[in-house]
C-alpha cells in the first residue's frame, strides 16, 4: 500500500492557520447554550411555535423554547449553563395558544412568580409570564420540560438541557473521577410526525398520545447526518431552530465526557464504538466517590426524563499492531503497547472494498492511503472514526431512508492535528 | 471453492464465536452475494460488538472503514485482551442486514478457566451458555424479498427469539434445516447443568427494536457482569433488562436444597414476545434442565 505520512512542518502550518481561524471567531464551547457564569442567572425564554427540518428533506412543525437573545424557537430548548451554587431565576413568556411551563428534575425551586397554579407547578396561560427560581443548584446533567400536559408538550418539543458546573474547574462533579478533556451533549429525542401534523392543522382534540409511533430519531434536535454539520454559531445557520450540532473529537488517552438525556418518549441503547464509557453519574448524582463505583459499559442505556454522565477514552493499546504504523525505531509516544508492530494482516485492494466516507484508506491514524476517485473525503487528517449511535438500529433512519436519525461520528484525531471544535 | 460453500448457507443465529483470552483471532469474511437479491450488490462486514481500544480499520463500521465486495474476502484481526460476554453483527445497512439475519453469539473466555472474568470468583461455573435476544418483522423480510421499500419505523418484530430460534426451537438441541434441506438454525438454547453446578448465562440483546426483561422462574439471577466486564457490585434479581447493544453475565446458583431436579425456564416478561407470530406459547423462551 503507497501510504503518504503527514510531515511535522505541514502540521505545524495547519495548527497555525486552525489557530488564526479560531481568534478571529468567538470562543467555541463544547457543549454550546447560553452560558452564565454570575451567583446570579436570569434567563428569559419564550414559548412559541416553529418548524425543524430532518435530514429527508422534511419539516416538522414545532413548539419549543425560544432564548430572548436571538427570539428563535429552537429544539431542543437553549442548554442553560450555570456555576454550582448558583440562583437561577427563569423567566417563560407563553406564545402558545395553551398554558405552558418548566419542571426542574433533581433541582429545587424555592419561589415561582407571576403564574397560575397548575398540576405539577406554575403555569404561564397564553399571553401571560411565569418565573421560577432555582436556588443553590447542585453540579451535573439535568433536564428540563413542560410540566403542563407533558405527554402532549414535550412531545411537540418544550424540552431542554440543564448543565450545572462543578466549582471545580475541569470536572463534571466534585470527584476527580468525572475529569475530562472534551465534553459533548447528546440530548436523544423522538418524534411522532404525525402528532405533529394534527396539531398544525388545528385538530389537537384528534391527538392520541397513548398511541405515538415514532418516524424521526434525534441527537441534539438534528436527524443525522445534519448531526454532523456544523452548529448555528459555527455557521450552520441553515438550521436557525436546531442551533445544536454533535461531532464529539478526541486525541488518544484524552477523556470526553458524554452528557446523556433522555429528552422524549423513548428509551435508547446508546452504543458508543471504539471503547467502554464509564458511567460515573445518573440524574445528576455521583454513583459513588471514585473511578471504582461506576459502570464500564459498551452501551447506555437512555430512559425519558433520565441524564448519564460518562466518561470515554480512546488509547488503541493492546491491538497487537503499532496503529500509527511506526518503524521499530521511530520515536514511539508514551501510551503505546505495540510499538513498530506491522498489521498482521493484507488489508485487500480496494477495488474489492466499498470505501466509507471517513476511511482514510490506510489502517493507520494520521497516514492517509490511495483511494479511488469519488471516494473518502471526509476524514482528511486520517483519524479512526467510531459510530456512536442508537442501537434500536431502527432509530438510525429518517421516516424509513437509511442512513439518518440518532447518529453521530466520534473521531480520534492523531495528536499532531487540531481539533477544530476544542 | 468459499463460494460454492457459502452461496445459500446462511445460518440464523450466525456460528457462535468462542475465542480466548491471549489468542490472535483472524476472521476471514468472504461476501459470496445475494442470490436471492441479484440486484443487490452490498458489500458486508463484522463488527465486533464492545471490543475494546477498537481501531476503524476492523470494526465494520462501514462508514469510517472499508468493507468486502462480492467475490472478495476481508480478514480482520482482533488480540484477544479482555475476556467478557461480547456479540458479533455485520454493521452495513445494519437496521436491514441485522433483523435479515447477520448477528451472532461471541465471547471470550478468561485465562482463568471455568471463570468469566479474572479476579472475579463471582463470575466463576461448571457450565456456561450464550443465549442471544434476537428478532424479526416478517413482513419486514417479505418486503425485502420482493424489493419494496423497506418499513423501519414500523417495524413490529413478531418472531421474537433466542439464538435464532423461537419456543420450543429452542430446546431442540439438534440443527434446524430448512425448506431447501441446508442448516439454517444451528444454535439451540437449551440450558442443562446438574443440580449444585453454576450456570453462567452470556445473555446479549441485538434486538433492533426494543427493549427486552428477561427472567428463570424458580432459580435466583445474580447479575455478575455487564457489557463484557465484572460487576464491582454484583446483585440479587429476578430479571435482567437489555436494550439492543447490551449484555449481562448471569449466574444461576443451584446448589440451593430448594432448588430440585426439574425443568425451568427462561422466558422474556416482554409478554407479545411470546408467541411465534400467530402461535402462542412460542418465542422467546427457554428451559433449564437440571438432572
Amino acid at each position: 500500500m503507497k501510504t503518504t505520512k503527514f510531515r511535522q512542518s505541514r502540521m505545524i502550518l495547519a495548527a497555525m492557520i486552525a489557530f488564526l481561524l479560531l481568534s478571529a471567531m468567538p470562543a467555541l464551547a463544547a457543549v454550546e447554550g447560553l452560558v452564565c457564569s454570575a451567583p446570579t442567572c436570569n434567563y428569559d425564554l419564550t414559548a412559541k411555535t416553529d418548524y425543524i427540518s430532518t435530514a429527508d428533506g422534511g419539516s416538522v412543525f414545532m413548539w419549543g423554547f425560544a432564548p430572548n437573545d436571538t427570539g428563535i424557537m429552537q429544539y431542543p430548548g437553549p442548554t442553560l449553563i450555570v456555576p454550582e451554587g448558583a440562583t437561577v431565576n427563569v423567566t417563560l413568556t407563553n406564545e402558545l395558544s395553551v398554558p405552558v411551563s418548566i419542571v426542574f428534575p433533581g433541582q429545587t425551586v424555592s419561589a415561582t412568580a407571576g403564574g397560575v397554579p397548575g398540576l405539577l407547578t406554575s403555569e404561564a396561560m397564553p399571553g401571560a409570564t411565569v418565573t421560577y427560581t432555582l436556588s443553590n443548584v447542585t453540579p451535573g446533567t439535568f433536564i428540563y420540560y413542560s410540566g403542563t400536559n407533558p405527554s402532549l408538550e414535550v412531545e411537540m418539543g418544550l424540552v431542554g438541557a440543564l448543565i450545572v458546573r462543578s466549582a471545580t474547574a475541569g470536572q463534571a462533579y466534585d470527584d476527580a473521577a468525572t475529569a475530562f478533556d472534551h465534553e459533548y451533549l447528546f440530548f436523544l429525542s423522538e418524534v411522532d410526525s404525525r402528532i405533529h401534523d394534527l396539531v398544525v392543522r388545528g385538530k389537537m382534540d384528534e391527538v392520541n398520545n397513548t398511541d405515538a409511533r415514532p418516524n424521526y430519531w434525534f441527537l441534539n434536535g438534528r436527524t443525522a447526518p445534519d448531526i454532523m454539520a456544523p452548529s448555528y454559531s459555527q455557521g450552520g445557520t441553515w438550521l436557525p431552530t436546531q442551533p445544536y450540532n454533535c461531532m464529539p473529537m478526541m486525541h488518544p488517552t484524552e477523556t470526553i465526557l458524554l452528557r446523556l438525556l433522555g429528552g422524549g418518549r423513548a428509551s435508547h441503547p446508546f452504543h458508543h464504538h471504539g471503547n467502554h464509557a464509564l458511567a460515573v453519574a445518573r440524574e445528576g448524582r455521583l454513583l459513588g466517590a471514585g473511578a471504582a463505583q461506576g459502570e464500564l459499559l459498551f452501551t447506555q442505556t437512555v430512559t425519558p426524563g433520565k441524564t448519564t454522565d460518562a466518561t470515554f477514552t480512546w488509547s488503541g493499546e493492546n491491538l497487537g499492531w503499532d496503529y500509527f504504523g511506526h518503524a521499530p525505531g521511530d520515536p514511539a509516544y508514551p501510551w503505546e503497547t505495540d510499538h513498530g508492530v506491522p498489521v498482521p494482516v493484507q488489508i485487500p485492494d480496494y477495488k474489492d472494498l466499498t470505501i466509507g466516507p471517513f476511511w482514510s484508506g490506510s489502517p493507520f491514524m494520521g497516514v492517509a492511503g490511495d483511494l479511488p476517485p469519488g471516494t473518502g473525503g471526509f476524514n482528511p487528517n486520517a483519524g479512526f472514526f467510531y459510530m456512536w449511535h442508537s442501537h434500536a438500529e431502527i432509530e438510525i433512519t429518517n421516516f424509513d431512508i437509511f442512513p439518518g436519525g440518532m447518529l453521530t461520528m466520534m473521531v480520534v484525531e492523531h495528536p499532531d492535528v487540531m481539533l477544530m471544535n476544542p | 471453492m468459499v463460494m460454492d460453500e457459502g452461496m445459500l448457507a446462511h445460518e440464523f443465529s450466525a456460528p457462535t464465536i468462542k475465542v480466548k483470552e491471549g489468542q490472535d483471532f483472524y476472521l476471514s469474511l468472504t461476501n459470496v452475494g445475494m442470490v436471492i437479491r441479484p440486484d443487490l450488490f452490498d458489500p458486508h462486514s463484522v463488527h465486533w460488538h464492545g471490543f475494546p481500544n477498537a481501531a476503524s480499520v476492523f470494526d465494520g463500521e462501514p462508514m469510517a472503514s472499508a468493507t468486502v465486495n462480492m467475490g472478495a474476502t476481508f480478514t480482520y484481526y482482533y488480540k484477544a485482551v479482555i475476556p467478557g460476554s461480547y456479540m458479533y453483527h455485520c454493521h452495513v445497512e445494519a437496521p436491514e442486514h441485522m433483523p435479515m439475519g447477520m448477528l451472532g453469539n461471541l465471547y471470550m473466555e478468561s485465562a482463568t478457566p471455568n471463570c468469566a472474568y479474572n479476579g472475579a470468583p463471582e463470575t466463576c461455573f461448571d457450565v456456561e451458555y450464550p443465549i442471544e435476544i434476537v428478532a424479526f418483522d416478517p413482513r419486514f423480510h417479505e418486503a425485502d424479498e420482493t424489493i419494496q421499500p423497506l418499513p423501519f419505523a414500523a417495524m413490529n418484530d413478531t418472531y421474537p427469539m433466542l439464538n435464532g430460534r423461537g419456543y420450543p426451537d429452542t430446546v431442540n438441541p439438534a440443527d434446524i434445516i430448512n425448506k431447501d434441506g441446508k442448516l439454517a438454525q444451528r444454535v439451540p438454547a437449551l440450558i442443562t447443568a446438574t443440580r449444585g453446578q453454576r450456570i453462567l448465562l452470556r445473555i446479549s440483546s441485538l434486538s433492533t427494536t426494543s427493549f427486552h426483561s428477561l427472567t428463570v422462574l424458580g432459580i435466583p439471577m445474580r447479575v455478575v457482569g455487564k457489557d463484557a466486564r465484572a460487576l464491582n457490585f454484583p446483585y440479587n434479581t429476578n430479571s435482567v433488562f437489555l436494550g439492543g447493544g447490551e449484555s449481562a453475565d448471569v449466574i444461576l446458583d443451584t446448589s440451593d436444597p430448594n432448588i430440585l431436579p426439574g425443568t425451568y425456564f427462561l422466558y422474556v416478561t416482554n409478554m407479545e414476545h411470546l408467541n411465534n407470530n400467530a402461535e402462542e406459547y412460542g418465542g422467546m423462551m427457554t428451559e433449564i434442565r437440571l438432572n
